[in-house]
């Protein structure tokens, strides 16, 4: 896995490139702003970029403007968005817009290592990594007229960790449950929200995709 | 006196035309009330007393001015008359209510004697005849009790706003600085921290360079956050005033400083904080970037205005864009809606203004 890390904050860059590092990840450039980040890119072409929200000149959102286009120029590209907190309008554009090979995390979980890499490696592989601060947000403004209000609490939780990116079997060993009884609230989960399995689209997209439109 | 005739006849003329339109006794009746120097608030819905002030102002007070414009013209008039007499047929009797007949100087002079009688009535007299016909302005056209106190109330939304929003820029810089600085320092440091636990398993060797650099991080974090705590109010402010607190700035200042401060009063304290970052940021550019022998500082109470100046005599060329603290002073300044100018030719010398509103 060929990595770009864009942050402006040299302490942190360093310590995200020497972590990586360490587990043998490949960082093949570091930036501290749009436009080096924009040129490595080009150079290196990556899998995935890491990058900071809030980036020079303005500390707004030069971050995401950023991997906005690295994206356009290079579609392939997996990204890993890291930010110092949840800016919602962000998040929701970003993952109702296509989630695939996107992932929005609060700064802090790049301490938790292995959930960390979990992320990144989810990213790489196509899926999506959502931080559950966001996804926690995105629950409680669940609009009332969604279906979302029919689904038990457990059910609510397993979709949560849907949303988040997590598969089955991640799901079911975060909740402590089996495999089958994770199949059988995802089932559940389809049914209340009236999704069926002869519809055209993949259905556990489409439940997420419910979840994260009900929060806008 | 004069100026309340007039009023007068405009309050007539607004009572005759009061049917067709409200603004021309508005108009009448803020002619008066610049006139007697009454406060003009925007007017009461269902308040009559201004059309009351109208009706008596255009009746009684025309009358009363009137009567007291024909005292002084009388006295002219009969003050005079010696003078003109000849060119009066003597049997008409004299001018104004003198209908006897004018045979002589003698006389002319009796009526002269009652022109000086008018004289003094006018003299004596005008300054209350002014008044009683101020008096239904003074008491019909002054705000009610109550509309001063919503003055006030306005005058202390308005000042309060200003102080709110001044407080608001200060709560961003403050925010900007503790995610720019301490917690992108507790990130690294957490990253670090994370990447030590994981290196305890597979690579010992490498925990303690980690650890290392987290150290480093921590030191960073606790610098930048006492450098924020201190940005927020220097506490040399508060023992020792601005300036006291910018004589500290100059005497630590590594490159010779003499300052020239005039502050009668304090300036709200966070105006005194700005200040205070000013002079000390610029003093470092000037150390840092200048070259120069010698720097000047000066502050100026100027009214309701704070003025600095920062020259000095080194290389110039500074450049807002360069990275140094140029913007940051800017910004600051802005906050607090002063004025910053800046000028330095190449080859110097540079001089900094700011100015400041006072805020108290």
């Amino acid at each position: 896995m060929r990595i770009v890390i864009a942050e402006d904050d040299p302490l942190l860059r360093e310590g995200l490139a020497l972590l990586l590092r360490a587990e043998g990840l490949d960082v093949v450039a570091t930036a501290d702003s749009p436009g080096t980040f924009l040129a490595a890119v080009d150079e290196h072409k990556p899998d995935v970029a890491i990058v900071d929200v809030r980036m020079p000149p303005t500390h707004t959102d030069e971050g995401i403007v950023a991997a906005v286009e690295a994206r356009r120029r290079q579609p392939e590209l997996a990204v890993l968005v890291l930010s110092a907190y949840v800016e919602q309008a962000f998040a929701t554009d970003l993952l109702a817009g296509g989630s695939a090979r996107l992932g929005y995390l609060l700064k802090e979980r790049v301490g938790r290592v292995s959930s960390f890499l979990d992320a990144l490696h989810r990213v790489f592989a196509g899926g999506t990594a959502v931080d559950p601060e966001v996804i926690g947000q995105l629950l409680v403004r669940a609009r009332p007229d969604s279906g979302l209000d029919r689904l038990s609490p457990r059910e609510t939780e397993v979709l949560a960790l849907m949303a988040e990116g997590l598969g089955n079997t991640a799901i079911a060993s975060k909740l402590v449950l089996s495999d089958s009884a994770v199949h059988k609230h995802v089932r559940q989960i389809f049914a209340k929200l009236g999704l069926t399995p002869d519809d055209q689209v993949d259905r556990r997209v489409a439940a997420v995709l419910r979840f994260l439109e009900a929060a806008r | 006196m004069l100026g309340g005739l007039g009023t007068s006849g405009l309050a007539l003329a607004a009572l005759l035309l009061a049917p067709f339109t409200r603004r021309v006794l508005r108009a009448a009746a803020g002619r008066e009330r610049s006139r007697l120097g009454i406060v003009d608030l925007p007017p009461v819905p269902g308040d009559r007393r201004e059309l009351g002030w109208a009706a008596l102002h255009a009746t009684a007070g025309l009358v009363v001015g009137l009567v007291g414009l024909s005292l002084p013209v009388y006295a002219v008039q009969y003050c005079t008359f010696p003078l003109w007499y000849r060119l009066l047929d003597p049997s008409m009797g004299g001018p104004g209510f003198v209908t006897w007949g004018i045979d002589g100087l003698a006389d002319a002079f009796g009526v002269f004697l009652i022109g000086v009688l008018f004289a003094v009535a006018a003299f004596a007299l005008l300054p209350g005849i002014a008044e009683l016909q101020a008096f239904p302005g003074r008491r019909l056209l002054a705000p009610a009790a109550d509309a001063d106190l919503s003055l006030r109330v306005a005058e202390l939304t308005a000042t309060r706003a200003a102080a709110l929003d001044a407080h608001a820029t200060e709560l961003r810089r403050i925010e900007r600085s503790l995610h720019d600085g301490t917690q992108n320092r507790l990130v690294a440091l957490n990253v670090l921290i994370g990447a030590a636990r994981r290196a305890q398993e597979r690579n010992p060797a490498a925990v303690a360079d980690i650890l290392n650099r987290a150290q480093d991080a921590t030191e960073q974090a606790l610098a930048e956050l006492r450098a924020v705590v201190r940005s927020i109010l220097p506490p040399v402010l508060d023992d020792r005033g601005l300036a006291g607190a910018l004589a500290g700035l100059a005497g630590a200042c590594s490159v010779p400083c003499a300052l020239e401060v005039d502050l009668p009063g304090r300036c709200a304290a966070s105006v005194e904080a700005t200040a205070y970052f000013v002079v000390a940021e610029a003093l470092t550019n000037v150390v840092k970037h200048s070259g120069a022998g010698s720097v000047a500082v000066t502050a100026r109470r100027d009214g309701d205005r704070l003025r600095l100046r920062v020259t000095d005599d080194g290389r110039g060329g500074a450049d807002e864009s360069s990275g140094s603290g140029l913007a940051g002073i800017r910004r600051r300044v802005a906050a607090y809606d002063g004025r910053f100018a800046m000028t330095s030719p190449a080859g110097g010398p540079t001089t900094m203004d700011v100015e400041l509103p006072c805020g108290s």
